[in-house]
């Protein structure tokens, strides 16, 4: 018991100086946020002018596609989560990362859970609290999904992050670039995991085909919780086993390519 | 004097194309997957519009295909931004925050030479230019445009003038670094990432105010959504084809004065930091 309190406490030191770290390198930081919020407006209004004077889309209707986007847009850092490993690869400070007492995915976890706490503070919360002069009800469809939706992005968390060290694990493997790695991670994951736009809207029955990839338990899944689209006993079943499958592949990739850590240059 | 420069601009911009090619030739797997990579995230970040255009049979008041010239236009904005301005001179905030403007202050020539001509890279970056390409080729096959001479002018004209409007942008932004070179080290990422989402997008539907904003406070709208609604006739006033080449003037003119206050600003003080990441110089 003492030994976990200890480990959460150092977990919470790694998040606190992370989270305050983001203010001293970058302290027009609010800009951003700024920016990101022209994007949901934009983004609000294209649904409109595509959805307005039509039924319901799929099963999806113009209420639940605008709570949809506005709710991937307050968790849009938990939906698509970033540990930003290739970046410790890519400058070598994964080596630092191997000297202290605490485990690799641990350290890289906390890590990403303080960045998230200015952007929960200065975007999320303003942006939920602006919802309603944005003509969006935030609110889930019941209160059961929004317990599930919580479950869910737990398991969210766990798939994305399983994600990143898989890609980490492939970039030292085959001393790839760390910038273009992340890129292409990002473009694949906002494409196939419905984080822009719903699986169901896609043509050609794309949709059916992406909800059976390991990106759909990222954005998708919750979201259709979140909004009571779909069966969320099925979708919870689906992250949970994509998220013990990563998890397992995570961690062989890791060992394989762990001897090449250090050829890369670390 | 002017016939000159045009000589060394066209003598450098040989010299980096060469090193750019040597580049991708003495390490072809580098090449290859920067390439690869760079098509993925250009045609990725088109497929959202794509696929709505797709399943709505176009978007408000935009049909497929002309939305497709859209996507291809800005793909092709983009592309010639990463072809012309590579090795963070689009990212300018960033050698000025990371104190590695003295590369370009040393050398014999001046600086808007060296900025026109550093961050030429057109065979690694030609990724998303080719996507432009084809996209808009793909539209033509199905617009079937008739270009005149002078629709051509005009078409060149806007692709350069919204070229030059990203290019202000980010150097207005960005010359807050010098002021403030750690804060603004990163100033242009948000933006430019902005820019790329939004840009992809018709404005259509939003309110005047809105349309207003993202046309001068941040002027999205004319990287592709204005040119492309006056190329392809959905804004018939005789002025529409002009106005993003004017805003191009007036953006400049911005970040021309900005800049110039940063460079004197940087002349009394000079930089404290360096960093000798992410540049060529």
């Amino acid at each position: 018991m003492r030994l976990l309190l200890t480990r959460l406490r150092q977990y919470r030191l790694i998040a606190a100086l992370e989270a305050t770290s983001l203010v001293g390198e970058d302290s027009l930081f609010i800009i951003q946020f700024i920016f990101r919020f022209l994007r949901v407006v934009v983004l609000l209004s294209l649904w409109r002018v595509i959805l307005t004077g039509r039924g319901p889309t799929d099963g999806l209707t113009l209420e639940a596609l605008l709570t949809y986007t506005l709710i991937q847009e307050v968790f849009s850092d938990q939906l698509i989560p970033r540990t930003d490993i290739e970046w410790a690869l890519h400058d070598g400070g994964i080596t630092m990362r191997f000297l202290q007492p605490l485990g690799l995915v641990s350290q890289f976890t906390a890590q990403m859970v303080g960045r998230w706490a200015f952007g929960f503070v200065f975007f999320s919360l303003p942006l939920l609290l602006a919802a309603p002069l944005l003509g969006v009800n935030p609110l889930p469809a019941n209160l059961a999904s929004g317990g599930l939706f919580l479950l869910s992005l737990t398991l969210t968390i766990a798939v994305g992050v399983a994600l990143e060290f898989i890609f980490a694990a492939l970039l030292s493997y085959l001393e790839g670039s760390a910038y273009i790695v992340s890129r292409v991670r990002t473009a694949i994951t906002l494409l196939f995991s419905g984080a822009v736009v719903p699986l169901a809207l896609m043509p050609w029955g794309l949709g059916e085909i992406f909800r059976w990839l390991p990106f759909a338990s990222m954005a998708s899944a919750p979201l259709q919780i979140y909004i009571g689209v779909g069966d969320p006993l099925l979708l919870l079943a689906t992250q949970a086993a994509w998220s013990v499958g990563l998890w397992w592949l995570a961690r062989w990739l890791w060992e394989v390519s762990r001897e090449r850590l250090v050829a890369y240059g670390g | 004097m002017a016939a000159r420069y045009m000589r060394r601009l066209f003598a450098l911009w040989c010299m980096y194309a060469w090193l750019d090619l040597m580049w991708v030739t003495r390490s072809f797997q580098s090449f290859v997957l920067y390439f690869c990579g760079e098509t993925i995230v250009a045609i990725a970040a088109l497929s959202s519009t794509l696929l709505l255009a797709e399943r709505f049979n176009g978007l408000g008041p935009w049909s497929k295909p002309q939305l497709i010239f859209m996507l291809g236009y800005a793909a092709l904005v983009f592309g010639l931004l990463d072809m012309f301005f590579g090795f963070n001179v689009l990212f300018i905030g960033r050698r000025l925050g990371r104190g590695q403007f003295d590369h370009t202050l040393v050398q014999p020539q001046p600086i808007w030479l060296a900025l026109l001509t550093d961050g030429f890279n057109p065979f690694g970056a030609s990724g998303p230019f080719l996507t432009g390409i084809i996209l808009i080729s793909w539209a033509n096959s199905f617009l079937l445009l008739t270009p005149t001479l002078m629709w051509l002018f005009l078409f060149v004209l806007n692709v350069v003038s919204s070229v030059s409007v990203v290019l202000s942008v980010s150097f207005f932004w960005g010359s807050l670094a010098f002021f403030a070179p750690r804060a603004a080290e990163e100033i242009n990422t948000p933006l430019l990432r902005m820019f790329d989402h939004l840009k992809l997008f018709p404005l259509d539907g939003l309110s005047a105010g809105m349309v207003s904003g993202l046309l001068t406070a941040v002027p999205v709208g004319f990287i592709a959504w204005y040119p492309c609604r006056a190329l392809l006739g959905l804004d018939s006033a005789w002025h529409a084809p002009y106005l993003t080449p004017l805003a191009a003037l007036g953006f400049g003119l911005l970040a021309s004065k900005l800049f110039i206050q940063g460079m004197r600003h940087y002349e009394r003080i000079g930089s404290q930091r360096y960093r000798a990441m992410g540049h060529r110089g």
